[in-house]
């Protein structure tokens, strides 16, 4: 009895260590795992690429050279981002052009904006923000086509109605069928593992919140079987550079309606 | 009796009964936690960001002094003018109509002002099921058009679906029960496959998806789109 007693009140204390001890490292292999491993492996790849480059110190530069330099890149990125608009107005179809510097989003046909809206908000992932200049405008400003896409909404809110059968099911139906309006969220995802992703600003619903729900559950379906590809496979990378702006509700419901299936995408940064 | 009982169920086996259901409970935890954490493996790889950084190559461009700098940078901004010229050179010279069917507005405008703006009405998006095979689409079509024709006081020639949907017997070609006055506005302009833009008896539907395709303007609107837009007009629909 005496032994079964001191086991009794040394087990909880014990038990409770060593499962934080086992939390601790769980956590830890974890972050090891999903977190720095992918990164690490991004980070080398992309630095891989640039020690290829010629390195000029910037210590040597002064402050004024330095902004001039600046200037000069953005000014160029600018230019790549008119010439790809000049190139795109030769094509057949409406493309999404994100400029972050003006904070608009733009549906471009053939040349001519058709539509312009504000964007409210934008958010850059850290591996999005610290890419070096030349590589961000390169590879990721586009023009990119879109890969796969998540949506909350449809993209033709198509209604069918069986013709009535008499003149009286006739009139009775004559009121105009309105489509079902949804909040609108997307995300377009792109070969160079980049995931751009349209919010509603609006905060309350419109819709259900369900529906809500099932966006983002089909949205962090998409995510995690993109993570676990990563760990299974060493070719797959693991790491999404991820840009999120928000629009006004009906500017996104516009946007994605107007664009065709696989569409093009350019973002000034 | 006391020592059967103590045999029967002794202490040591509910203790270890018990460290099993602690054990499990800590395995699911754990289980758990690896799973929430691989779930959130984005947070995790933006803390594992923090830990690195890349050098940023300036390449040629930290090689020249300034007044090479500045010579660059006067080439770009002309690069830059020039681009800029070339894509306005896109946009049509004379007026032109954008059609938003979507929020069902459009704008009525030249490349230096709008002339008009405001709500109109575009395909409802119904899929309109007649029997026997037969179905129609009822959207507007998306793209660049051409104003093909100007039509003053015009007359609707109802096609099939308009009886089908009123369940009514669909005459024969050219049959006077096909021809339809005063529904179609004061003007009609005409995109081609049928498409037009019209006006409409029911002004209370305007901003709305409720036409069979065409894209019908409130009276005021479509006098001034008539007046303005000529043949070869572009109008622009998404």
């Amino acid at each position: 009895m005496d032994n079964n007693n001191r086991y009794k009140k040394k087990f909880p204390l014990r038990a409770i260590v060593a499962f934080v001890v086992i939390l601790v490292l769980l956590t830890t292999i974890s972050f090891i795992l999903f977190g720095l491993y992918p990164v690490r492996r991004e980070v080398k790849n992309i630095s891989g690429y640039i020690e290829s480059k010629p390195l000029n110190n910037d210590a040597t530069l002064s402050p004024e050279l330095r902004k001039l330099i600046d200037e000069i890149r953005s000014k160029e990125h600018y230019a790549a981002f008119l010439n790809t608009t000049l190139k795109h107005s030769k094509g057949d179809s409406i493309a999404l052009f994100i400029d972050l510097r003006d904070s608009l989003a733009i549906l471009s046909f053939k040349g001519v904006s058709l539509f312009e809206s504000k964007i409210s908000g934008i958010k850059i992932n850290s591996g999005l923000k610290k890419l070096p200049h030349f590589f961000r405008d390169s590879l990721y400003s586009g023009p990119m086509e879109v890969n796969e896409e998540i949506s909350s909404i449809e993209k033709f809110p198509v209604v069918v109605k069986k013709a009535p059968k008499d003149t009286i099911e006739a009139n009775q139906a004559s009121a105009p069928v309105l489509p079902v309006q949804y909040d609108v969220f997307l995300a377009f995802s792109f070969d160079n593992n980049m995931v751009i992703q349209i919010d509603q600003q609006e905060e309350d619903l419109i819709g259900t919140k369900q529906d809500y729900r099932r966006y983002w559950r089909q949205y962090s379906r998409w995510f995690r079987n993109k993570n676990l590809n990563a760990l299974k496979s060493s070719s797959e990378r693991g790491y999404i550079y991820h840009l999120a702006i928000e629009l006004a509700r009906e500017d996104a419901r516009s946007i994605y309606r107007a664009l065709p299936l696989k569409p093009a995408v350019v973002v000034r940064y | 009796m006391e020592n059967r009982d103590q045999l029967l169920t002794p202490e040591p086996k509910r203790g270890s009964s018990g460290r099993v259901i602690v054990v499990a409970g800590m395995f699911i935890a754990s289980v758990c936690l690896v799973i929430f954490l691989f779930i959130n493996s984005a947070t995790l790889k933006e803390i594992a960001f923090s830990f690195y950084s890349y050098r940023d190559p300036l390449g040629a461009l930290a090689e020249k002094d300034s007044v090479q700098l500045t010579k660059q940078l006067n080439s770009v901004n002309k690069r830059i003018t020039t681009l800029q010229k070339r894509i306005e050179n896109l946009m049509p010279y004379g007026p032109y109509m954008v059609v938003n069917t979507t929020k069902n507005t459009f704008v009525l405008r030249t490349r230096k002002e709008i002339i008009v703006e405001g709500i109109c009405s575009t395909g409802s998006y119904v899929l309109l099921d007649g029997g026997k095979g037969k179905q129609w689409m009822f959207k507007t079509p998306k793209g660049q058009f051409r104003i093909l024709s100007k039509i003053v006081d015009p007359v609707w020639i109802k096609p099939d679906w308009a009886f089908v949907e009123e369940s009514l017997p669909v005459p024969p070609r050219n049959h006077p029960d096909r021809y339809e006055y005063g529904t179609l506005g004061d003007y009609a302009l005409s995109l081609g496959d049928g498409y037009l833009i019209h006006g409409t008896l029911y002004q209370r539907f305007l901003g709305l998806p409720v036409t069979h395709g065409c894209i019908r303007l409130g009276d005021d609107d479509l006098k001034a789109v008539y007046k303005n837009l000529d043949i070869g007009s572009r109008v622009y629909i998404y």
